[in-house]
Parts: structure tokens; C-alpha cells; sequence
């Protein structure tokens, strides 16, 4: 419907942006240059942000709740007034619903990571390690094409 | 070690020093030398540290101190990793790390990170220089996309009629095997779209990777190199994408941002 261009972590301060931290998260978490064998310093949470990101594993749960969407989808137009047509054709209760979960489950993720950032004073440093390996992956080698990389299987 | 190196910056590398039983170096990415970095900025942590290079030959770590006692991975902790990687590449070249990587010390980032890697750092520079990524998200309208695919479906269309007005423990096999045709018809949907708005693209990306997608109706979740100067033909092509998409799929278009998903860490 609509198109804009913004940075990636925009509403951040603000608090506007609906799935401002989701979009960061998916992009800073597990993507980028990765160098091996640095302090450890303890990233509290992040295991879990990184999954409950990605809820994207088809489930009995989400086969239902699609179900039910298509159950309260009247396509039919008989049952119903017409505001409730309207709304149900535009997606915009369940959609917000979606939106919710989604939010919801960043949020919980963001509570669970305070209510760690507490407990877990992991004296982090962990031994400063020694050798760093840094690996750069020329993404654009050859000349200039189109090119799909196949999606990275991981998680 | 060989190459002359400075430390840039206000802090006082000797108190960093005292303080390197506490203190690492949260290292954002790699950038040219002669990067101007964005004024006030702070870096994540708490408290922040001050953000600056440290430069080596003609490259330079983009850094800033962080308690190793503090945990970290606060939201602001990311926002603050991508805001400023991303302001960085809106100017010029950069080579964005993996939220979370922390080296003993500024001596460590010299003679760990930048002496060993100069060349292939400066490589990769000059390879993305005048590029920047751009993401196009786009999201299925769940109405819209519903309709469709009870319309392309008839055994759907049977088992939407099956469950109307039952409850739902009465109905659990028929609205699983429901879900699970119209879960297959979105990715299938997906492909499709996600193909046909990269063929429409071409020429305006040097490189494209699919992401996956981050929820059940997205449509599009692509990543693109594109040239900085061409983001507006870019922004062109996906409002008109928008418009033939009305009610279908609402588009977004992030960026520009530093080239993460062009700078992939070889397993």
C-alpha cells in the first residue's frame, strides 16, 4: 500500500516505530562480520531474542489461528453488517493481531533480557583471548550480477 | 605492529590502560582511515563510551570502551551498534561486525584485528565503496491474501465450509489441515512475489540475498546492495511496486544501511 524509506532504526528513540527493534535485531544479530574468539563479554539474552525474532517455524498454532482467520473471513457477505465486511475483508482485526503477537513477543523477550541483565553478573572477563580470526566474505566477487545465495540454513 | 598507528579520540588510551582489567574494545566494524565520524556520538554500554577510531595503515576500527563486567544486549545496545554503523554508511565505505564483538584492548584491536586483516579489510572496502543495502520488507494483507487462496483452492473452500459455525474442538482436523494449505499457499505466494520483485528490480542491485522471512505473512524479505546514488530510482520502482501491490502487500523499504548481509562470515 505504502512505501517509505527509512533507516532501519527509526522510531528507536521516539518508541513510534512498531517493529523498529524487531527489524534491528533480525539485521545486527545474525548478520555482519563475525570475529572469533574475543572477550567474552556475556550477551544476556540474546539467545532468546534471536529466536523469538524469528517465529517464522510453522506450527499446529499457527495452522489454527489461519484457520480462524479464514473461518471469520466472510466472503459471503450474508451473516454480517456491513462494517464487520468491511473490516474482515481489509484483514484489519486480525492483522492487528499479528502486529500484537509479534510486539508481544519482543517485548517479553526485552523483559526476560532485563530481568537477566539483573541476575546474570557474569564477571565476564573471561580471559581476554588471544588470536582473532577474522574471515571476510567477498559477497560481491565477479563482476556485478544478479545473484541469489541460497538462504543460510542455521537455527 | 609495523604499520604507524594512532589512536584518535579524546579518551587517553594511558587511562584506558589502568582500566583494562574492566574496559574492552566494543568493535562496530572497519571503515577507511580518514572516516569523519558523526559528532556526539555515543556508543552502547552502559555508561556509553565515546566512539572513535583506531587507525592503522589505511584502515581504521570503529570502537568504543565497554565494561566487560556489564552484560550487554540491551534494545538500546542494538539500536545503538546500527545507528551508527548505518550513519557511517550513508558517507562511505563500511564493513559492519556481528553485534557483540568485544577485543581485550585498543592494543588488541591493532595487533589482533587490523595488522593481520589490513589488505583483505581494505579489499572489501573498496569493493562496497559507493554501495550501501537497502531491505525491502513487504507484508501480505491477511484478507486479501485469505480471499485469494480460497479462491485458488477448492479443497480449502471445502474445509472452510466444513468448520463454519462448528466449534472448534469439533473441527481441529479439518482447521489444521486448513491452516496448513493456506500456510503452504503463502510461502508458495512468497516465492513467487519475492522473484517477481527482484526481476522487476534489476539493474538497480549489484547483489541481492533473501532473507528469511521474520514472519508467517511476510511476502518479500529481500536484502539489496544497490549503488547510493541509484536510491532513488530504488524508491521509484517499489512505489510503483506499492501501487500495484494496493491492498495486497504494504511494502517497506529500510535503509540505507551498512552492508550486513554483503559481508557474511564464512562458516
Amino acid at each position: 500500500m505504502s512505501t517509505s524509506v527509512q533507516p532501519a532504526s527509526a522510531g528507536a528513540g521516539g518508541g513510534g516505530g512498531p517493529s523498529g527493534l524487531a527489524d534491528v535485531i533480525d539485521t545486527i544479530l545474525d548478520k555482519g562480520l563475525v570475529i572469533d574468539a574475543y572477550v567474552r563479554v556475556s550477551l544476556v539474552g540474546i539467545e532468546i531474542l534471536t529466536i523469538d525474532a524469528r517465529v517464522v517455524v510453522a506450527s499446529v498454532d499457527t495452522y489454527l489461528r489461519f484457520a480462524e482467520a479464514a473461518n471469520r473471513l466472510d466472503m459471503t457477505k450474508s451473516e454480517k453488517g456491513l462494517p464487520d465486511v468491511i473490516a474482515d475483508a481489509k484483514g484489519v482485526p486480525s492483522q492487528d493481531k499479528a502486529k500484537d503477537m509479534i510486539q508481544g513477543v519482543v517485548e517479553e523477550a526485552g523483559d526476560s533480557l532485563g530481568e537477566l541483565t539483573g541476575k546474570q553478573r557474569d564477571p565476564a572477563a573471561e580471559a581476554a583471548e588471544s588470536e582473532t580470526e577474522v574471515e571476510v566474505d567477498r559477497a560481491h566477487q565477479g563482476p556485478p550480477k544478479r545473484k541469489f545465495r541460497p538462504k543460510r540454513e542455521e537455527g | 605492529m609495523g604499520r604507524p598507528t594512532k589512536v584518535s579520540g579524546a579518551s587517553a588510551p594511558d587511562q584506558a590502560a589502568a582500566q583494562s582489567q574492566t574496559l574492552g574494545s566494543y568493535v562496530y566494524g572497519i571503515v577507511r582511515a580518514n572516516a569523519k565520524l558523526p559528532s556526539g556520538q555515543r556508543g552502547l554500554g552502559d555508561p556509553a563510551g565515546e566512539v572513535r577510531l583506531i587507525q592503522q595503515g589505511e584502515i581504521a576500527a570503529l570502537v568504543s570502551d565497554v565494561r566487560l563486567d556489564e552484560p550487554l544486549g540491551r534494545p538500546d545496545d542494538f539500536y545503538a551498534h546500527e545507528r551508527l554503523l548505518d550513519a557511517l554508511a550513508a558517507k562511505g565505505p563500511v564493513l559492519p561486525f556481528r553485534f557483540g564483538a568485544v577485543l581485550a584492548s585498543a592494543d588488541a584491536v591493532e595487533e589482533e584485528l587490523l595488522g593481520p586483516h589490513h589488505d583483505d579489510f581494505l579489499g572489501a572496502l573498496n569493493e562496497v565503496e559507493g554501495h550501501a543495502e537497502y531491505v525491502v520488507k513487504g507484508r501480505y494483507d491477511e484478507g486479501t491474501v485469505l480471499t485469494e487462496i480460497l479462491a485458488e483452492s477448492p479443497e480449502a473452500q471445502a474445509l472452510r465450509e466444513a468448520i463454519r459455525g462448528k466449534p472448534e474442538d469439533a473441527t481441529r482436523n479439518e482447521r489444521i489441515r486448513l491452516g496448513e494449505i493456506i500456510n503452504a499457499s503463502i510461502e508458495a505466494k512468497r516465492e513467487m512475489d519475492t522473484n517477481l520483485l527482484a526481476d522487476a528490480l534489476t539493474g538497480l542491485f549489484t547483489q541481492a540475498v533473501i532473507r528469511d522471512p521474520s514472519h508467517e505473512q511476510d511476502a518479500v524479505h529481500l536484502a539489496l546492495l544497490s549503488r547510493t546514488d541509484e536510491q532513488e530510482r530504488l524508491e521509484q520502482a517499489l512505489r510503483e511496486f506499492g501501487q500495484r501491490w494496493e491492498g495486497r502487500v504494504t511494502l517497506r523499504l529500510l535503509g540505507p544501511m551498512a552492508p550486513y548481509d554483503f559481508v557474511v562470515a564464512q562458516a
